[in-house]
Protein backbone atom coordinates (compact mmCIF):
# COMPACT_ATOMS: atom_id res chain seq x y z
CA UNK A 1 0.00 0.00 0.00
CA UNK A 2 2.91 2.33 0.63
CA UNK A 3 3.43 2.76 -3.11
CA UNK A 4 0.10 4.62 -3.22
CA UNK A 5 1.19 7.05 -0.51
CA UNK A 6 2.48 9.81 -2.85
CA UNK A 7 -0.64 9.64 -5.05
CA UNK A 8 -3.06 9.66 -2.11
CA UNK A 9 -1.08 12.44 -0.43
CA UNK A 10 -1.30 14.56 -3.60
CA UNK A 11 -5.04 13.89 -4.01
CA UNK A 12 -5.63 14.66 -0.32
CA UNK A 13 -3.89 18.02 -0.77
CA UNK A 14 -5.51 18.99 -4.08
CA UNK A 15 -9.05 17.86 -3.27
CA UNK A 16 -8.71 19.41 0.20
CA UNK A 17 -7.59 22.75 -1.23
CA UNK A 18 -10.39 22.73 -3.80
CA UNK A 19 -13.23 22.01 -1.37
CA UNK A 20 -11.86 24.04 1.57
CA UNK A 21 -13.69 27.27 0.55
CA UNK A 22 -16.94 25.30 0.21
CA UNK A 23 -16.41 23.62 3.58
CA UNK A 24 -15.91 27.11 5.01
CA UNK A 25 -19.35 28.08 3.64
CA UNK A 26 -20.96 25.07 5.30
CA UNK A 27 -19.10 25.66 8.59
CA UNK A 28 -19.68 29.40 8.86
CA UNK A 29 -23.36 28.92 8.01
CA UNK A 30 -23.70 26.39 10.85
CA UNK A 31 -22.63 29.15 13.24
CA UNK A 32 -25.08 31.54 11.56
CA UNK A 33 -27.95 29.01 11.79
CA UNK A 34 -27.26 28.33 15.45
CA UNK A 35 -27.08 32.02 16.36
CA UNK A 36 -29.70 33.50 14.06
CA UNK A 37 -30.86 36.03 16.67
CA UNK A 38 -27.32 37.43 16.95
CA UNK A 39 -26.99 37.48 13.15
CA UNK A 40 -30.25 39.42 12.81
CA UNK A 41 -29.01 41.98 15.34
CA UNK A 42 -25.68 42.68 13.67
CA UNK A 43 -26.76 42.10 10.09
CA UNK A 44 -30.46 42.88 9.55
CA UNK A 45 -32.23 42.09 6.29
CA UNK A 46 -32.59 45.13 4.02
CA UNK A 47 -35.87 45.63 2.17
CA UNK A 48 -35.50 47.25 -1.23
CA UNK A 49 -38.17 49.59 -2.66
CA UNK A 50 -41.31 47.81 -3.81
CA UNK A 51 -41.87 47.68 -7.56
CA UNK A 52 -45.37 47.82 -9.06
CA UNK A 53 -45.82 46.95 -12.70
CA UNK A 54 -48.25 45.28 -15.07
CA UNK A 55 -47.96 42.36 -17.44
CA UNK A 56 -49.46 42.70 -20.92
CA UNK A 57 -50.90 39.24 -20.26
CA UNK A 58 -50.23 36.33 -17.91
CA UNK A 59 -48.31 33.71 -19.91
CA UNK A 60 -50.22 30.67 -18.65
CA UNK A 61 -48.45 27.42 -19.42
CA UNK A 62 -49.05 23.72 -18.84
CA UNK A 63 -47.90 23.82 -15.22
CA UNK A 64 -47.69 26.41 -12.45
CA UNK A 65 -43.90 26.18 -12.50
CA UNK A 66 -43.72 26.88 -16.25
CA UNK A 67 -46.18 29.77 -15.82
CA UNK A 68 -44.07 31.22 -13.00
CA UNK A 69 -40.93 30.82 -15.11
CA UNK A 70 -42.60 32.59 -18.04
CA UNK A 71 -43.68 35.43 -15.71
CA UNK A 72 -40.17 36.00 -14.32
CA UNK A 73 -38.79 35.87 -17.84
CA UNK A 74 -41.17 38.68 -18.82
CA UNK A 75 -40.20 40.63 -15.69
CA UNK A 76 -36.47 40.09 -16.22
CA UNK A 77 -36.01 38.31 -12.89
CA UNK A 78 -33.60 35.41 -12.53
CA UNK A 79 -33.37 32.83 -9.79
CA UNK A 80 -34.80 29.70 -8.23
CA UNK A 81 -38.58 29.59 -7.80
CA UNK A 82 -38.93 28.33 -4.25
CA UNK A 83 -42.64 27.45 -4.13
CA UNK A 84 -45.87 28.63 -5.75
CA UNK A 85 -49.10 29.79 -4.11
CA UNK A 86 -52.14 30.04 -6.36
CA UNK A 87 -55.68 31.08 -5.55
CA UNK A 88 -58.61 32.70 -7.38
CA UNK A 89 -57.13 36.20 -7.15
CA UNK A 90 -53.40 35.78 -6.97
CA UNK A 91 -50.46 33.86 -8.30
CA UNK A 92 -47.45 34.41 -6.07
CA UNK A 93 -44.03 32.90 -5.56
CA UNK A 94 -40.59 33.77 -4.17
CA UNK A 95 -37.60 33.77 -6.52
CA UNK A 96 -34.35 33.14 -4.67
CA UNK A 97 -30.71 33.76 -5.29
CA UNK A 98 -28.14 33.40 -2.52
CA UNK A 99 -28.52 36.64 -0.53
CA UNK A 100 -31.52 37.99 -2.43
CA UNK A 101 -35.19 37.05 -2.14
CA UNK A 102 -37.66 38.45 -4.67
CA UNK A 103 -41.35 37.91 -3.97
CA UNK A 104 -43.60 38.19 -7.02
CA UNK A 105 -47.36 38.65 -6.58
CA UNK A 106 -49.48 38.64 -9.71
CA UNK A 107 -53.11 39.73 -9.55
CA UNK A 108 -54.82 37.29 -11.92
CA UNK A 109 -57.76 39.68 -12.55
CA UNK A 110 -55.82 42.81 -13.44
CA UNK A 111 -52.43 41.28 -14.50
CA UNK A 112 -50.77 43.78 -12.16
CA UNK A 113 -47.60 42.69 -10.40
CA UNK A 114 -46.01 43.63 -7.07
CA UNK A 115 -42.32 42.80 -6.67
CA UNK A 116 -40.85 42.88 -3.17
CA UNK A 117 -37.11 42.35 -2.78
CA UNK A 118 -35.04 41.63 0.30
CA UNK A 119 -31.28 41.95 0.28
CA UNK A 120 -30.25 39.31 2.79
CA UNK A 121 -26.46 39.67 2.66
CA UNK A 122 -23.55 37.28 2.42
CA UNK A 123 -24.11 35.37 5.66
CA UNK A 124 -27.67 34.45 4.71
CA UNK A 125 -26.39 33.66 1.20
CA UNK A 126 -24.20 31.00 2.84
CA UNK A 127 -27.19 29.76 4.86
CA UNK A 128 -29.24 29.50 1.67
CA UNK A 129 -26.51 27.54 -0.11
CA UNK A 130 -26.12 25.26 2.93
CA UNK A 131 -29.77 24.18 2.87
CA UNK A 132 -30.09 23.89 -0.90
CA UNK A 133 -31.35 21.80 -2.65
CA UNK A 134 -32.68 20.33 0.61
CA UNK A 135 -35.55 17.99 1.27
CA UNK A 136 -38.54 20.27 0.60
CA UNK A 137 -40.36 20.93 -2.69
CA UNK A 138 -38.29 18.26 -4.41
CA UNK A 139 -40.61 18.27 -7.44
CA UNK A 140 -39.76 21.83 -8.45
CA UNK A 141 -36.29 22.16 -6.88
CA UNK A 142 -33.52 22.86 -9.35
CA UNK A 143 -35.62 24.97 -11.73
CA UNK A 144 -32.75 27.46 -12.19
CA UNK A 145 -29.37 26.82 -13.75
CA UNK A 146 -27.41 28.01 -10.73
CA UNK A 147 -29.15 25.58 -8.40
CA UNK A 148 -28.65 22.70 -10.84
CA UNK A 149 -24.92 23.51 -10.72
CA UNK A 150 -24.93 24.04 -6.95
CA UNK A 151 -26.64 20.67 -6.47
CA UNK A 152 -23.73 18.99 -8.28
CA UNK A 153 -21.15 21.00 -6.34
CA UNK A 154 -22.79 20.23 -2.98
CA UNK A 155 -22.78 16.51 -3.78
CA UNK A 156 -19.22 16.64 -5.08
CA UNK A 157 -18.07 18.43 -1.91
CA UNK A 158 -19.60 15.70 0.27
CA UNK A 159 -18.09 12.86 -1.78
CA UNK A 160 -14.70 14.56 -1.82
CA UNK A 161 -15.00 15.12 1.93
CA UNK A 162 -15.63 11.40 2.37
CA UNK A 163 -12.52 10.76 0.27
CA UNK A 164 -10.55 13.18 2.49
CA UNK A 165 -11.67 11.26 5.58
CA UNK A 166 -10.51 7.93 4.16
CA UNK A 167 -7.30 9.30 2.67
CA UNK A 168 -6.61 11.22 5.90
CA UNK A 169 -6.82 8.00 7.89
CA UNK A 170 -4.58 6.29 5.32
CA UNK A 171 -1.96 9.05 5.54
CA UNK A 172 -2.12 9.12 9.35
CA UNK A 173 -1.55 5.37 9.51
CA UNK A 174 1.93 5.95 8.03
CA UNK A 175 2.83 8.62 10.62
CA UNK A 176 4.50 6.44 13.23
CA UNK A 177 4.94 9.27 15.74
CA UNK A 178 1.26 10.25 15.56
CA UNK A 179 -0.26 6.77 15.67
CA UNK A 180 -0.94 6.46 19.39
CA UNK A 181 -2.24 10.00 19.96
CA UNK A 182 -4.24 9.85 16.75
CA UNK A 183 -5.82 6.59 17.86
CA UNK A 184 -6.81 8.24 21.17
CA UNK A 185 -8.32 11.14 19.21
CA UNK A 186 -10.48 8.71 17.19
CA UNK A 187 -11.60 6.85 20.31
CA UNK A 188 -12.36 10.12 22.10
CA UNK A 189 -14.39 11.37 19.13
CA UNK A 190 -16.24 8.04 18.95
CA UNK A 191 -17.25 8.12 22.62
CA UNK A 192 -18.14 11.81 22.38
CA UNK A 193 -20.49 11.15 19.45
CA UNK A 194 -22.01 8.03 21.01
CA UNK A 195 -22.51 9.89 24.30
CA UNK A 196 -24.23 12.76 22.56
CA UNK A 197 -26.49 10.44 20.57
CA UNK A 198 -27.29 8.51 23.74
CA UNK A 199 -28.55 11.58 25.58
CA UNK A 200 -30.35 13.13 22.62
CA UNK A 201 -32.22 10.10 21.21
CA UNK B 1 13.62 29.71 24.77
CA UNK B 2 11.76 29.24 21.50
CA UNK B 3 9.23 31.88 20.56
CA UNK B 4 5.84 30.10 20.67
CA UNK B 5 4.58 32.32 17.85
CA UNK B 6 7.52 31.67 15.54
CA UNK B 7 6.66 30.44 12.05
CA UNK B 8 8.28 27.04 12.73
CA UNK B 9 6.24 26.58 15.89
CA UNK B 10 2.98 27.56 14.21
CA UNK B 11 3.67 25.17 11.30
CA UNK B 12 4.61 22.37 13.71
CA UNK B 13 1.53 22.70 15.94
CA UNK B 14 -0.78 23.37 13.00
CA UNK B 15 0.22 20.00 11.49
CA UNK B 16 -0.22 18.22 14.82
CA UNK B 17 -3.67 19.75 15.41
CA UNK B 18 -4.69 19.11 11.80
CA UNK B 19 -4.14 15.39 12.42
CA UNK B 20 -5.67 15.21 15.92
CA UNK B 21 -8.69 17.44 15.27
CA UNK B 22 -9.30 15.70 11.94
CA UNK B 23 -9.25 12.28 13.60
CA UNK B 24 -11.37 13.45 16.55
CA UNK B 25 -13.99 14.87 14.17
CA UNK B 26 -13.78 11.89 11.78
CA UNK B 27 -17.07 10.29 12.82
CA UNK B 28 -18.83 13.64 13.20
CA UNK B 29 -17.81 14.63 9.67
CA UNK B 30 -18.94 11.23 8.42
CA UNK B 31 -22.28 11.62 10.21
CA UNK B 32 -22.99 15.13 8.92
CA UNK B 33 -21.80 14.27 5.39
CA UNK B 34 -24.12 11.28 5.15
CA UNK B 35 -27.09 13.06 6.74
CA UNK B 36 -26.46 16.02 4.39
CA UNK B 37 -26.62 13.67 1.42
CA UNK B 38 -29.89 12.23 2.74
CA UNK B 39 -31.38 15.72 3.03
CA UNK B 40 -30.38 16.58 -0.53
CA UNK B 41 -31.66 13.28 -1.94
CA UNK B 42 -35.13 12.83 -0.52
CA UNK B 43 -35.92 10.62 -3.55
CA UNK B 44 -33.64 7.85 -2.24
CA UNK B 45 -36.14 5.11 -1.47
CA UNK B 46 -33.84 3.10 0.80
CA UNK B 47 -33.64 6.08 3.18
CA UNK B 48 -37.36 6.82 3.16
CA UNK B 49 -38.60 7.88 6.59
CA UNK B 50 -41.91 9.73 6.32
CA UNK B 51 -43.87 6.77 4.93
CA UNK B 52 -42.35 4.50 7.57
CA UNK B 53 -43.29 6.76 10.49
CA UNK B 54 -45.11 5.24 13.44
CA UNK B 55 -48.11 7.30 14.60
CA UNK B 56 -49.88 6.67 17.88
CA UNK B 57 -52.43 8.49 19.98
CA UNK B 58 -52.19 8.29 23.76
CA UNK B 59 -54.91 9.45 26.13
CA UNK B 60 -53.72 10.06 29.68
CA UNK B 61 -55.59 11.41 32.72
CA UNK B 62 -53.69 14.20 34.47
CA UNK B 63 -53.82 16.25 37.61
CA UNK B 64 -54.28 19.91 36.71
CA UNK B 65 -52.25 22.09 39.08
CA UNK B 66 -53.64 25.48 40.04
CA UNK B 67 -52.00 28.88 40.24
CA UNK B 68 -49.01 27.99 38.12
CA UNK B 69 -47.50 30.21 35.44
CA UNK B 70 -47.45 28.82 31.91
CA UNK B 71 -43.80 27.63 32.04
CA UNK B 72 -44.26 25.81 35.37
CA UNK B 73 -47.51 24.37 34.06
CA UNK B 74 -45.78 22.96 30.99
CA UNK B 75 -42.99 21.42 33.02
CA UNK B 76 -45.51 19.96 35.44
CA UNK B 77 -47.45 18.31 32.61
CA UNK B 78 -44.26 17.00 30.98
CA UNK B 79 -43.22 15.49 34.31
CA UNK B 80 -46.61 13.82 34.69
CA UNK B 81 -46.44 12.52 31.11
CA UNK B 82 -42.80 11.47 31.60
CA UNK B 83 -41.64 13.17 28.42
CA UNK B 84 -38.73 15.43 27.60
CA UNK B 85 -37.63 17.42 24.58
CA UNK B 86 -37.66 20.80 22.92
CA UNK B 87 -40.96 22.61 23.57
CA UNK B 88 -42.57 24.67 20.82
CA UNK B 89 -45.94 25.79 19.39
CA UNK B 90 -47.39 26.60 22.82
CA UNK B 91 -50.98 27.82 22.78
CA UNK B 92 -52.64 28.46 26.14
CA UNK B 93 -56.33 29.29 26.60
CA UNK B 94 -58.40 29.30 29.83
CA UNK B 95 -59.83 25.91 28.80
CA UNK B 96 -56.80 24.08 27.38
CA UNK B 97 -53.16 24.07 26.45
CA UNK B 98 -51.55 22.80 23.26
CA UNK B 99 -47.84 22.32 22.76
CA UNK B 100 -45.29 20.28 20.86
CA UNK B 101 -42.39 18.38 22.40
CA UNK B 102 -39.76 17.28 19.92
CA UNK B 103 -36.52 15.39 20.00
CA UNK B 104 -34.72 13.87 17.01
CA UNK B 105 -36.92 11.05 15.81
CA UNK B 106 -39.94 11.81 18.01
CA UNK B 107 -42.58 14.52 17.74
CA UNK B 108 -45.38 14.73 20.28
CA UNK B 109 -48.28 17.14 19.78
CA UNK B 110 -50.12 17.41 23.07
CA UNK B 111 -53.54 18.81 23.84
CA UNK B 112 -54.60 19.05 27.48
CA UNK B 113 -58.17 19.86 28.37
CA UNK B 114 -58.35 21.49 31.81
CA UNK B 115 -62.01 20.66 32.39
CA UNK B 116 -61.76 16.93 31.73
CA UNK B 117 -58.12 16.70 32.99
CA UNK B 118 -57.29 14.59 29.97
CA UNK B 119 -54.15 14.75 27.85
CA UNK B 120 -54.35 13.72 24.21
CA UNK B 121 -50.87 12.98 22.77
CA UNK B 122 -50.33 12.47 19.07
CA UNK B 123 -46.94 10.87 18.80
CA UNK B 124 -44.87 10.39 15.64
CA UNK B 125 -41.75 8.25 15.76
CA UNK B 126 -39.35 8.16 12.81
CA UNK B 127 -36.93 5.43 11.77
CA UNK B 128 -33.13 5.83 11.92
CA UNK B 129 -33.00 7.62 8.55
CA UNK B 130 -35.48 10.16 9.90
CA UNK B 131 -33.48 10.56 13.10
CA UNK B 132 -30.31 11.20 11.08
CA UNK B 133 -32.00 13.88 9.00
CA UNK B 134 -33.45 15.62 12.05
CA UNK B 135 -30.15 15.52 13.95
CA UNK B 136 -28.52 17.35 11.03
CA UNK B 137 -30.83 20.34 11.52
CA UNK B 138 -31.76 20.06 15.22
CA UNK B 139 -30.70 23.32 16.88
CA UNK B 140 -33.84 24.45 18.67
CA UNK B 141 -34.22 27.57 16.57
CA UNK B 142 -37.60 28.79 15.45
CA UNK B 143 -37.82 30.27 11.93
CA UNK B 144 -40.66 32.55 12.96
CA UNK B 145 -38.83 33.77 16.08
CA UNK B 146 -35.13 33.64 15.21
CA UNK B 147 -34.06 35.14 18.54
CA UNK B 148 -35.45 32.28 20.64
CA UNK B 149 -33.01 30.03 22.45
CA UNK B 150 -33.35 26.26 22.86
CA UNK B 151 -35.35 25.39 25.97
CA UNK B 152 -34.06 21.82 26.37
CA UNK B 153 -30.58 21.38 27.86
CA UNK B 154 -29.81 18.54 25.44
CA UNK B 155 -30.56 20.78 22.44
CA UNK B 156 -28.13 23.33 23.85
CA UNK B 157 -25.45 20.67 24.20
CA UNK B 158 -26.06 19.39 20.65
CA UNK B 159 -26.00 22.94 19.28
CA UNK B 160 -22.77 23.66 21.14
CA UNK B 161 -21.30 20.48 19.65
CA UNK B 162 -22.32 21.60 16.15
CA UNK B 163 -20.63 24.97 16.80
CA UNK B 164 -17.47 23.16 17.93
CA UNK B 165 -17.49 20.89 14.85
CA UNK B 166 -17.93 23.93 12.60
CA UNK B 167 -15.02 25.71 14.30
CA UNK B 168 -12.95 22.54 14.00
CA UNK B 169 -13.67 22.37 10.27
CA UNK B 170 -12.77 26.05 9.84
CA UNK B 171 -9.46 25.31 11.57
CA UNK B 172 -8.85 22.24 9.37
CA UNK B 173 -9.51 24.26 6.19
CA UNK B 174 -7.41 27.29 7.05
CA UNK B 175 -4.71 25.08 8.56
CA UNK B 176 -4.55 23.04 5.36
CA UNK B 177 -3.63 26.20 3.44
CA UNK B 178 -0.66 26.75 5.79
CA UNK B 179 0.38 23.09 5.44
CA UNK B 180 0.23 23.25 1.67
CA UNK B 181 2.15 26.56 1.58
CA UNK B 182 5.09 24.91 3.30
CA UNK B 183 5.34 22.26 0.55
CA UNK B 184 4.04 24.43 -2.29
CA UNK B 185 7.04 23.68 -4.52
CA UNK B 186 6.18 19.97 -4.53
CA UNK B 187 2.48 20.58 -5.21
CA UNK B 188 2.52 23.32 -7.78
CA UNK B 189 -1.11 22.85 -8.87
CA UNK B 190 -2.19 24.01 -5.40
CA UNK B 191 -2.82 27.66 -6.33
CA UNK B 192 -4.94 26.64 -9.33
CA UNK B 193 -7.26 24.31 -7.40
CA UNK B 194 -7.51 26.71 -4.46
CA UNK B 195 -8.32 29.64 -6.75
CA UNK B 196 -10.95 27.49 -8.52
CA UNK B 197 -12.62 26.76 -5.17
CA UNK B 198 -12.41 30.36 -3.97
CA UNK B 199 -13.72 31.67 -7.30
CA UNK B 200 -16.69 29.29 -7.11
CA UNK B 201 -17.53 30.45 -3.61
CA UNK B 202 -17.17 34.16 -4.51
CA UNK B 203 -19.45 33.64 -7.51
CA UNK B 204 -22.20 31.96 -5.49
CA UNK B 205 -22.04 34.21 -2.43
CA UNK B 206 -21.27 37.65 -3.85
CA UNK B 207 -21.73 37.77 -7.62
CA UNK B 208 -24.79 35.66 -8.36
CA UNK B 209 -27.21 38.06 -6.70
CA UNK B 210 -26.07 41.05 -8.77
CA UNK B 211 -26.12 39.43 -12.22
Amino acid sequence: MKKYFPLIHALHIYFGLFISPFILIFSISVLAFNHMGFLNQIYPVKSLPEIRTKLDYIPYDTSDLLTAKAIIRKLGIKGEIDFIIKNEDQFSFPVNKPGLITRVKVNTHTDSVIIIRQMEGSMRAMNYLHIMPGQHNAKIRGNSLFLKIWRLIADAVVYLLLFLILSGVFLWSYQKLERRKGFYAIILGFFFLIGLLFIIL
Amino acid sequence: MNNPFSTENIIYWNRKFHIYIGLFLLLFILFFSLSGLLLNHSQWEFASFWKERDETEIITPLTIPINLDSVSLLHNFMKQLKISGEISNVSLTPASIDFRVAKPGTIQDIHIDFKSSISDQKKIVFNWWGKMRILHTFNGSDKMNPGTQPNWLVTRIWRLSMDAIALGLIFLCTGSWIMWYKIRNDYSLGPIVLIMGVAGVIFFIFLLRII
